[in-house]
């Protein structure tokens, strides 16, 4: 028999004002193996949780029910409050008086009164099933995995590395520094990028205890938290990093030039190459694709015939270090880590879809990551902001904002964030160029809500001429040498027609490229837009529902520089508050089977979705599942699933359930 | 018994993460739905078991609500798929007996869906409300 | 039939086998009963015609460990399929001796039926599916074909209310005997749902709406499992339809997902898997 005690907190007034908690308690008393009742204002308040305290101890009690808000509000509070008593957290149910029942049946308090009380019957129900439940312990391997070089991902290294601990820092790239280090200047303070950046990445490239991988990819994420094993795909550079100096021959003298991704389009870059001066390792890497000597190496291996030798391996020839090696090969290399921090970026979206706007045809519209490398003074036009088409300078140029943002009809209806202020920005920079530039902003709301933002914003305006029009833009066409941009400015009320000599478009963030993949390799939630998802949009905004997986910067959302730094800090220090443990306390609710009744159908197994049970032979040779307590994230699938119902869910095991279910309006 | 003075037994199984949640903002945005329903919080849709359903009948229920994410957001990853799976074949069997299907209703309800909480609770009490109460009610085993 | 005594000879002779498990004669001289035969000797006393009505798959589930041979009818050979699905036997364990059948009768004791049974008639599989000695010329297969499932439609056509009146009149007569969970090759639960006294589903009182509950419950515990031999409708003492039960929710497995149990040695049953996309209509 169980010394049950029931409480019942009035909750000020929320549930004592609908639900007439003496009479519930009255009827409490009454009910199966209650041994005591009491009603609190607060519950959760200190006195609360000490009348609740000395409840316990005085009158023995061995089980508690606490009807107030949702478990989902104080469940650890008064889990807390039960151990602080003695008796082990888990012999406590909360019924739901407040969000189930006053809240919701106000206008009736009689019926919100009987609900109520059967809601306590129900917990009683349950609680009476509970049993003592002990969490687990397991090893933590203190190691850190960083998926993205941006710098967001940058920060999160050298957080982690500095408080001790080793992180490998995983790159995609052949360098780290991200969209940052594609940028000219920053908002809204107008310092280089590079030069605020690539201290940054110096420090990620020689800090001692980061292990920077790039041109590689995570391929696999087993495990769990404390506890991953990661399957790393290292590209092959066909560059030994170890012998290379940096010293740029090859890159300097190899023939085939290729579209360079980093400068957009806007210029060209080398087979063998560093994507841009101050890259993170300052090594190059071979593009397999365009390198003259493997094409030629693939497709004698594919037995073509005919061709002769490219007069090629001019980088072999070269280079005083003899690094380059061409027997490198893609390898797997197995890792295991504690925790991981995705920051992998974003990409911007593409204006093709745009019809209205030329659809690419124009060479003369461009993104504003690419006017970034205009006029980056490092970029494809050494700084020179000239029309791709003519290379002349132009004299008017119109920006269009929200371009695959706030676009329901493009899927795309969030906005972007940045846009504003570095439409702002760029209308500065323009003007500090070239003092003839007039700049023309086609704009639906400015949005500068930081710290100097709309300072800065109102800037551009003021005292750089650039001209603000509120509306949007329905065509742009070519006519000679302008592009004609017809829009609308709606605070004038008239249309407008503008020969622009550049069209920037100003065009909405997304997730980089293999988001969705990977965070299906890692197993976390994505959005519609693949976006990462937080564990919580408020209160946990760098952690995912997987405990031991963090995320920072924009593949979480569009943010800024600022932000993706302040992430990649609070990543860093989620990570370090999980190594600084030296034990990890597993979730005790997890399911168990028990041997006696299992057939070994391996049906759970097959269901489990977090591959947390396995397959054991036993001395006399039948087979029994047998759940991994680590790995279990206590969803219950497998209890619903076993026929023989071997499998139970502890903390909803099938008794407590169907307690709840025959106590139901007695 | 006049159709107005009946009033149906519910039970309603809720996944915790999604529409445990939903209820809960039902509570905080202060929406207004019937009585009659009583939540039992479940991890995940997928651990309703058809015992618990036919159980809850037997208890008395006029209807049962099994309450999950939306498919693709489950927070295992993919609990509410096999539980979709489940509770239709079950719910057939069901009418395949003489259980009319209207009174198992399994909805995915997300965490911020308070207000269609407290629709989908108050559809439901409606149409069991017009069914009438299941034929025989044997209470206790 | 002497293919079936050769076979058999040849399996215990060489000790391939320490027992097979065939159809013997009834002590009526008419029918048929199951013959666990030990010696070569007794070979002779197997046989096989269409009064072999009896999966004796079940008896596998006796004898893990040791090696059986096993005279089978195409749906005795599925539910070795889903035994060996669910690793209950092992394949290297038991001599199939498949036997293609053109179906079998009704039978009591001394009495032999005319016709086919019902099953048979509306059955696809007329050659086993696993085998490793096959007696019988593989015939062609007729289609599926809607009326397959006329019987499961002529419940479908009552109302909700005479569906109830017709299967309350059935469960009253319920003794739960459990014959029809003893015969059932699927049903292998070391302790079974309907035994559990914690929790207790199913309570010990027989009265039609706790029967209805073990009748639902073991029935959906066949999903996707079922393999349609009837054997629990043959065996229920009281003349209980259960094989309406079954063959529902065989064809809500083949319409809803495609799926038909026992057919491979590999393969998902429906309730492990799901497709994302898939309309079930709930939610939708």
């Amino acid at each position: 028999m169980a010394r049950i005690g029931v409480f019942i907190c009035h909750c000020g007034t929320n549930i004592g004002g609908v639900v007439d908690i003496p009479r519930v308690l009255e009827a409490a008393k009454e009910m199966p193996q209650v041994v005591f009742v009491d009603g609190n204002k607060y519950t959760c308040s200190e006195p609360g949780q000490a009348s609740v305290r000395e409840a316990i101890i005085e009158n023995q009690l061995d089980k508690v029910v606490i009807g107030s808000c949702s478990p989902r509000m104080h469940e650890r509070t008064f889990r807390n409050t039960v151990a602080s008593a003695g008796l082990n957290p888990y012999l406590l149910e909360i019924a739901n008086l407040r969000e189930h029942c006053s809240w919701v049946h106000g206008y009736d308090k009689e019926e919100a009164t009987a609900k109520a009380i059967e809601l306590i019957k129900m917990a009683v129900a349950k609680v009476s099933r509970h049993e003592a439940l002990f969490p687990k312990e397991a090893g933590i391997t203190k190691r850190a995995l960083v998926i993205g070089g941006g710098v967001a991902g940058s920060q999160a290294a050298l957080d982690i590395a500095n408080a001790g601990y080793e992180v490998v820092l995983v790159e995609r790239e052949p360098t780290i520094g991200g969209r940052m280090a594609q940028l000219d200047k920053t908002f809204p303070t107008l310092d280089c990028s590079a030069c605020i950046l690539a201290p940054k990445m110096v420090d990620v490239g020689q800090h001692p205890n980061i292990t920077l991988r790039t041109y590689a990819e995570v391929r696999k994420v087993g495990g769990f938290v404390g506890n991953f094993e990661v399957e790393i795909l290292q590209r092959a550079k066909m560059v030994d990093h170890t012998k290379c100096t940096g010293c740029g021959t090859c890159w300097d003298k190899c023939p085939e030039k290729v579209d360079s991704e980093f400068d957009l389009g806007l210029g060209k870059r080398t087979a063998i190459y560093i994507p841009f001066p101050q890259a993170v390792p300052p090594k190059p890497v071979i593009d397999t694709d365009h390198c003259r000597h493997i094409k030629y190496r693939q497709f004698m291996e594919e037995g073509g015939e005919g061709k002769p030798p490219p007069k090629c391996l001019i980088c072999e020839k070269l280079c005083p270090a003899e690094a380059i090696d061409w027997s490198q090969q893609d390898e797997i290399i197995t890792e295991k880590f504690g925790a991981i921090v995705v920051a992998t970026g974003f990409k911007t979206f593409d204006y093709t879809a745009y019809e209205e706007f030329g659809g690419g045809r124009y060479p003369d519209v461009i993104t504003s990551l690419q006017l970034e490398r205009l006029m980056n003074a490092a970029g494809p036009t050494d700084g020179e902001v000239v029309r791709p088409s003519d290379g002349a300078h132009p004299k008017t140029v119109v920006f269009i904002s929200c371009v695959g943002s706030r676009d329901e009809r493009k899927q795309r209806s969030y906005c972007s964030k940045v846009c504003c202020m570095y439409m702002a920005k760029h209308a500065i920079m323009l003007k500090e160029h070239d003092p003839d530039v007039q700049c023309y902003i086609f704009y639906i709301d400015i949005r500068a809500g930081g710290k100097d933002f709309d300072e800065f914003a109102r800037r551009a305006q003021e005292e750089y001429g650039a001209l603000y029009l509120r509306g949007r833009v329905s065509k742009i066409y070519q006519d000679c040498k302008k592009l004609i941009v017809l829009g609308e400015d709606t605070l004038m009320g008239r249309p407008v027609e503008i020969p622009a000599d550049l069209v920037v478009l100003a065009t909405g963030i997304e997730p980089s490229d293999g988001a969705a993949e990977l965070a299906q390799t890692i197993n976390i939630s994505y959005d519609t837009h693949n976006f990462f998802v937080e564990a919580h949009v408020k209160l946990r905004p760098v952690e995912t529902q997987m405990d031991g997986i963090f995320l920072a910067g924009c593949c979480v959302g569009p943010r800024d520089i600022p932000e993706s730094v302040a992430q990649g800090s609070a990543a860093a220090s989620k990570v370090t508050d999980l190594f600084s443990q030296e034990r990890l306390v597993t979730d005790p609710m997890v399911a168990v089977i028990d041997a006696m009744k299992c057939t070994g159908c391996m049906l759970c197994a097959t269901i489990c979705p977090f591959n947390a049970i396995d397959s054991q032979t036993t001395r006399d040779g039948r087979i029994m599942a047998v759940v991994n307590e680590s790995l279990c994230k206590g969803c219950g699938l497998c209890t619903a699933a076993c026929r023989p119902g071997a499998a139970n869910l502890r903390g909803f095991t099938q008794q407590q359930l169907l307690a709840e279910v025959t106590s139901l309006w007695q | 018994m006049a159709v107005e003075d009946f009033q149906p037994r519910m039970v309603g199984f809720l996944c915790n993460w999604c529409s445990y949640a939903g209820a809960d903002m039902a509570g905080t945005s202060r929406m207004s739905y019937p009585p009659n329903i009583r939540i039992i919080r479940v991890p995940c849709s997928g651990r309703v078991d058809p015992l618990l359903i036919v159980k809850a009948f037997q208890q008395g229920a006029d209807g049962v609500l099994v309450a999950g994410c939306h498919p693709g957001d489950c927070h295992y990853v993919e609990g509410n798929y096999y539980a979709r799976r489940r509770l239709a074949l079950f719910r057939l069997l069901l009418e395949f007996i003489g259980i009319d299907p209207r009174r198992l209703c399994v909805e995915w309800v997300s965490a911020v869906e308070g207000k269609r909480f407290s629709q989908v609770v108050t559809s439901f009490t409606e149409e069991l409300v017009r069914l009438g109460p299941r034929s025989e009610v044997q209470v206790g085993a | 039939m002497q293919q079936i005594r050769d076979k058999a000879k040849e399996l215990l002779t060489s000790q391939a086998v320490d027992c097979v498990i065939g159809y013997g004669r009834a002590t009526d001289g008419v029918t048929s009963r199951p013959l666990f035969v030990y010696e070569p000797e007794q070979v002779e006393e197997l046989i096989f015609d269409k009064t072999c009505t009896h999966n004796l798959t079940k008896y596998l589930l006796n004898r893990r460990g040791k090696k059986t041979g096993i005279v089978v009818k195409p749906c005795d050979s599925r539910a070795i399929n889903v035994l060996l699905n669910e690793e209950e036997i092992k394949r290297d364990e038991v001599y199939i001796i498949g036997v293609v059948c053109d179906g079998v009768v009704e039978t009591r004791w001394n009495q032999v039926g005319e016709e086919k049974q019902a099953r048979c008639q509306y059955c696809h599989q007329h050659t086993p599916v696993v085998y490793d000695f096959l007696v019988g010329e593989p015939p062609e297969e007729s289609p599926p074909a809607p009326e397959d499932y006329a019987a499961v439609a002529e419940i479908e056509a009552k109302s909700l209310s005479e569906r109830e009146a017709f299967w309350t009149e059935h469960f009253d007569r319920c003794c739960r005997c459990y014959a029809c969970r003893q015969v059932c090759p699927g049903c292998y639960c070391t302790e079974c749902f309907v035994d559990r006294l914690d929790p207790l589903w199913v309570g010990i009182r027989i009265a039609p709406e706790e029967n209805r509950i073990w009748h639902t419950i073991r029935a959906f515990h066949l999903a996707g499992r079922c393999a349609g031999c009837n054997e629990c409708e043959r065996v229920c003492p009281m003349n209980i339809p259960l094989s309406l039960l079954n063959r529902k929710l065989v064809k809500e497995v083949d319409e809803l997902f495609g799926f038909q149990a026992g057919l491979n040695e590999e393969e998902m049953q429906p309730l492990g898997t799901f497709k994302k996309e898939e309309k079930l209509g709930i939610g939708e």
